[in-house]
């Protein structure tokens, strides 16, 4: 039983740490804002909810803890993504390499 | 036996999270535009959180997810705030 959680602990945090790594090389090389926050969003749902799967096996009495992160994680990380990126459209944030914008043509009617 | 190779790859974990904490900053600094900075800003939250996490995993020691808890509210509640001042150049 003690062999299994280490080996689930050892797998989950190899994988979340490649997750963050791939998130945060995506923030440095994708050419604009939006592009950035769909890459820097898989960090915050992938990367630290690994690690927390992780912690549930590996830290004794950690778990109930960890399930309560995971939860607020999943809660938090897409609202924060979409409020971030609301602000930035509003704000006329460029599009780099866009080849349709379907907000431009809603937003007169709305107004 | 394995709990070294465990111990090993926490560090090296930690290691990794530190640096990209760093690269994050230096987006910070070197950001293109506002909501660049904000990106930034939410992504140190989030890599704080996993290096609590990693020295929770290190030291076997289940009281750093206690001030992880802590740090993604407040991650949270900075994020919206600062991105409804962004948008709308007002808080309230």
């Amino acid at each position: 039983m003690e062999k299994v959680l280490q080996v689930i602990a050892l797998i989950a945090v190899i994988v979340g740490t490649c997750f963050s790594l791939i998130g945060v090389i995506g923030l440095v090389r994708l050419p604009d804002v939006f592009t950035r926050l769909h890459a820097t969003g898989k960090v915050g749902v992938y990367g630290v909810v690994l690690l927390l799967i992780a912690a549930a096996a590996w830290t004794p009495l950690g778990w109930g803890r960890a399930l309560l992160l995971i939860v607020l994680l999943m809660i938090t990380g897409p609202v924060s993504a979409h409020v971030i990126a609301s602000a930035a459209y509003r704000v006329q944030v460029p599009l780099e390499q866009a080849i349709v914008d379907d907000l431009s043509a809603a937003e007169p009617s709305e107004t | 036996m394995l709990t070294s190779v465990l111990t090993v790859a926490f560090n090296i974990a930690l290691v990794l999270h530190i640096v990209m904490v760093a690269v994050a900053a230096w987006r910070i600094w070197r950001g293109e535009n506002i909501a660049d900075r904000l990106i930034g800003v939410e992504l140190i939250t989030t890599l704080t959180m996993a290096v609590l996490v990693l020295l929770g995993l290190i030291q076997r020691d289940s009281v750093y997810m206690d001030i992880a808890i802590a740090l993604a509210a407040l991650g949270f509640v900075t994020t919206i705030a600062l991105a409804k001042y962004l948008a709308d150049e007002q808080l309230f």
